[in-house]
C-alpha cells in the first residue's frame, strides 16, 4: 500500500515535470525542433483517439484519417474567402460536422463484427476522399489553402492544449468512471455486456463519435497550421496507418501507450525524413514494426513496464508505476 | 451497342482474373480465419517476377507462371505458421492481431518494393500482348482472353483439387469446422500452411496475367486488396461459389464505370457499392458468409 501511495505521487510528479517542459519547450529549443513537437504532440493526440475505439472498445477503425479529414477541410473552407470564418470559431463547427458524419456511419457500421466493421471503415475514408477528389467546393485533386499565420508558438500551443485535453479526457472517461467500464465490458465479451443491461449499441456509438470529433480537432489545427491541404494529405490511408502503427506499438488499450508510440514514431519519421528524404523507406519500417510488435511484443511498450500489474486501479499507476518501480527493483 | 458489348465482354474477362485470386483469398479466410491485406502485394509480386524476367531473361510473361507458383507458393508456406501462430495465440485479442499482422506484411511489402523499385510503372511484355481478334462486332485483346482462359484453367484446377481430392475435403472440413476436422485426424497446422502457400502462389500467378493486362506499380497493390475485399463482402467471407460470381461482376461494374462514367470515378463507385453492401446486408448479398 505505501508502495503504490509511493508510485503514485512519483507518477504525478513525472507527469507534472513533462508538462512543465513542454510548457516551456518554445522557448528552450528554435523553431525547427517546435515544428518537430508540434507535430509529436498532434500524433500523439491522434493515436489516443484512435486508442478510445481502437483500444478501449476493440473495434479496429482502419478508416480514422476521414475524421481527421472533415476537420482539416471544414477548417480550410469556412476560412476561405467565401465565409472567412475566424479559426476558432471552424473549430467547433467541424466537430459538429464530424459528430454528425460519425453517428450516420457508425450506427450501420458498428453492428459489424471485427474484420468487417474494418472494411466497412476502410471503405467510408475511400469513398470521401474520392470524393473529396472530384467535387468542386474542396478544390479537387489540387486541395484548397488557408490563409497562412506564422506563428510557431500559436499552432505549439493549440496542439498542446488539444493533446492535453485529449489525454484528460481520456483518463477521465475510460479510467475514472462507469462509462469506461461498460466500454471495457463490451469489448472482452459483448453478449455478456449486453446480458448485464449495457445499451451496448449506445456506447459503441458514443466511443466512436468521441474518438471522431477528437481527430477532427486535430484536423482543424492541422489545416491552420500546414495552411495547405488536399485530399491525399488528410484523408490518406497513410494516415490511419500511423495512428495504427502507434497505437500497437505503444500499447493497445492503454492510457499513455499512444502517447509514447506516436512520439517515438514521429521522431524516427523525422530521422529517416532528414537523412533519406525519400517516404518509401518509412513505410517499410512502419510495416516491419507492426509484425515485429504482433509477433514480439502484442501488448505494446506500455505492457513492458505493466508486466507486473496486479491490483492498483489506474494506468497512471501502473505503467508510470511501474516505470518507476522496476527502476528500484533493479538497483535493490 | 457495340462499345456496350465491348464493355461487358473486357469485364468479364477482367472478372474472371479477378476470380482466380479473390477464390483462393476466401480459402485462406475459411481455413485461417484471418483476412489477408497482403493480397494485393502478392499479385503485384507476381507481376514484377514476370516484369523482370522478360526484361533480363527475356522469359514470355505465361512461361513466369509455373515459376511465380512454385516460388511464392515457397514462400507463403514458410509464412503460413506465423500466421496461424498469431490467429490461434493467447493474446487477448488474437483475430485483430492477425488482422494487424497481415497489415503490417502488407505495409513492409509495399514500401519495400517502393524503396527498391521506386514508383514507376513497368508492363509485362508476352508473346500476345498488342494482338487483337474479332468477335462479331466487338474487338478483343489477345492478351485478355489468355488471361481469362488461365484464369479459369487455375479456378477450376483449384476446385478439382477441393472437391475431388481427399486433401481438398480434409480442406474444406477445416473450413467447415476446425475442431471436428482436427478430430477426424487433420493436422490442421500444417494444412494451413499448404493452404497459404497454395493461396499465395495463385495470387501471384494471377498477378503475372494482370501484370500482361495493366501494368505494375508497387501501389496498384491498394487496388487488388480492395476487389479481393469487395468480392469477399459480396460473396460472404469464406464462400467459394459466391466469389466467383461476385468476381464477374465486379469485373463488368468496372469495366462500365471507367467507359461511360470516367476512370476516376470507378474507385468511387466499387467503394460505395462495397460500402453500401456492409450495410444492407452484412452477410453479403449472395447470404452465404460465414
Amino acid at each position: 500500500m505505501a508502495q503504490t501511495m509511493k508510485n503514485r505521487w512519483a507518477g504525478l510528479l513525472l507527469l507534472v515535470g513533462i508538462l512543465v517542459v513542454l510548457a516551456l519547450l518554445p522557448v528552450l529549443v528554435n523553431n525547427y525542433w517546435l515544428r518537430v513537437a508540434t507535430g509529436a504532440l498532434m500524433w500523439a493526440g491522434l493515436a489516443c483517439s484512435w486508442n478510445m475505439l481502437g483500444g478501449y472498445a476493440g473495434y479496429i477503425n482502419f478508416g480514422h484519417s476521414a475524421f481527421f479529414g472533415i476537420g482539416a477541410y471544414a477548417t480550410a473552407i469556412l476560412m476561405g474567402a467565401d465565409f472567412a470564418v475566424p479559426f476558432l470559431a471552424t473549430i467547433p463547427i467541424g466537430m459538429i460536422v464530424t459528430a454528425l458524419f460519425a453517428v450516420v456511419i457508425g450506427a450501420p457500421t458498428l453492428r459489424l463484427r471485427g474484420a468487417y466493421f474494418a472494411i466497412a471503415t476502410w471503405a467510408f475514408a475511400e469513398v470521401l476522399m474520392q470524393f473529396a477528389t472530384v467535387v468542386d467546393f474542396t478544390g479537387g485533386t489540387g486541395g484548397i489553402g488557408l490563409p497562412p499565420f506564422l506563428n510557431e508558438r500559436f499552432f505549439y500551443f493549440a496542439m498542446f492544449a488539444a493533446a492535453v485535453l485529449t489525454y484528460f479526457l481520456t483518463w477521465l472517461l475510460f479510467e475514472r468512471s462507469r462509462f469506461g467500464l461498460k466500454v471495457k465490458a463490451l469489448r472482452d465479451h459483448e453478449p455478456a455486456a449486453e446480458a448485464m443491461g449495457i445499451n451496448t449499441s449506445l456506447v459503441k456509438l458514443q466511443t466512436f463519435v468521441l474518438s471522431a470529433v477528437v481527430a477532427s480537432v486535430f484536423g482543424s489545427i492541422f489545416a491552420y497550421w500546414v495552411t495547405f491541404i488536399n485530399p491525399k494529405s488528410v484523408f490518406g490511408g497513410d494516415i490511419t496507418d500511423q495512428m495504427v502503427v502507434m497505437v500497437l506499438l505503444g500499447g493497445l488499450g492503454s492510457l499513455w501507450g499512444p502517447a509514447i508510440g506516436g512520439v517515438a514514431l514521429f521522431f524516427v519519421n523525422r530521422l529517416i525524413w532528414m537523412y533519406y528524404g525519400d517516404t518509401a523507406f518509412y513505410i517499410a519500417i512502419l510495416g516491419a514494426a507492426i509484425i515485429l510488435v504482433v509477433l514480439f511484443l502484442p501488448n505494446g511498450i506500455a505492457g513492458l513496464f505493466a508486466r507486473r500489474s496486479g491490483k492498483s486501479g489506474s494506468v497512471l499507476d501502473t505503467v508510470l508505476g511501474r516505470l518507476l518501480g522496476s527502476r528500484q527493483g533493479g538497483r535493490s | 451497342m457495340d462499345l456496350f458489348l465491348q464493355t461487358l465482354l473486357n469485364g468479364l474477362l477482367i472478372g474472371g482474373v479477378i476470380a482466380t485470386f479473390s477464390i483462393a483469398f476466401q480459402l485462406t479466410f475459411g481455413v485461417l480465419h484471418v483476412i489477408d491485406f497482403a493480397v494485393g502485394a502478392w499479385v503485384v509480386l507476381g507481376g514484377y517476377l514476370a516484369y523482370y524476367m522478360a526484361a533480363f531473361l527475356g522469359i514470355d510473361g505465361f512461361l513466369v507462371m509455373p515459376m511465380a507458383f512454385v516460388l511464392f507458393g515457397a514462400i507463403g508456406y514458410l509464412m503460413g505458421p506465423m500466421i496461424y501462430n498469431v490467429r490461434n495465440s493467447r493474446t487477448a485479442r488474437p483475430e485483430l492481431m492477425a488482422l494487424a499482422l497481415t497489415f503490417g506484411i502488407f505495409t513492409l511489402l509495399r514500401g519495400g518494393m517502393l524503396t527498391v523499385w521506386g514508383f514507376n510503372t513497368h508492363s509485362v511484355p508476352t508473346a500476345l500482348s498488342g494482338h487483337s481478334i474479332m468477335i462479331g462486332p466487338v474487338t478483343v485483346p489477345l492478351i485478355r482472353v489468355a488471361a481469362a482462359s488461365f484464369a479459369v484453367l487455375i479456378a477450376g484446377g483449384l476446385f478439382f483439387f477441393l472437391f475431388r481430392t481427399r486433401y481438398g475435403l480434409a480442406i474444406r472440413a477445416t473450413a467447415e469446422n476446425r475442431q471436428n476436422a482436427a478430430l477426424m485426424g487433420v493436422n490442421i497446422r500444417r494444412l494451413s500452411a499448404n493452404v497459404y502457400g497454395l493461396y499465395a502462389g495463385i495470387t501471384a500467378m494471377s498477378g503475372v496475367l494482370m501484370g500482361g493486362i495493366y501494368s505494375v506499380n508497387p501501389e496498384i497493390g491498394l487496388r487488388y486488396t480492395l476487389f479481393a475485399f469487395f468480392v469477399a463482402v459480396l460473396a460472404g467471407l469464406g464462400s467459394l461459389g459466391g466469389a466467383l460470381v461476385a468476381a464477374l461482376l465486379l469485373g463488368v461494374i468496372e469495366a462500365f464505370v471507367a467507359t461511360y462514367g470516367g476512370a476516376s470515378y470507378s474507385h468511387l463507385a466499387i467503394f460505395a457499392t462495397l460500402f453500401l453492401v456492409l450495410l444492407v446486408s452484412p452477410r453479403g448479398i449472395l447470404r452465404r458468409g460465414l
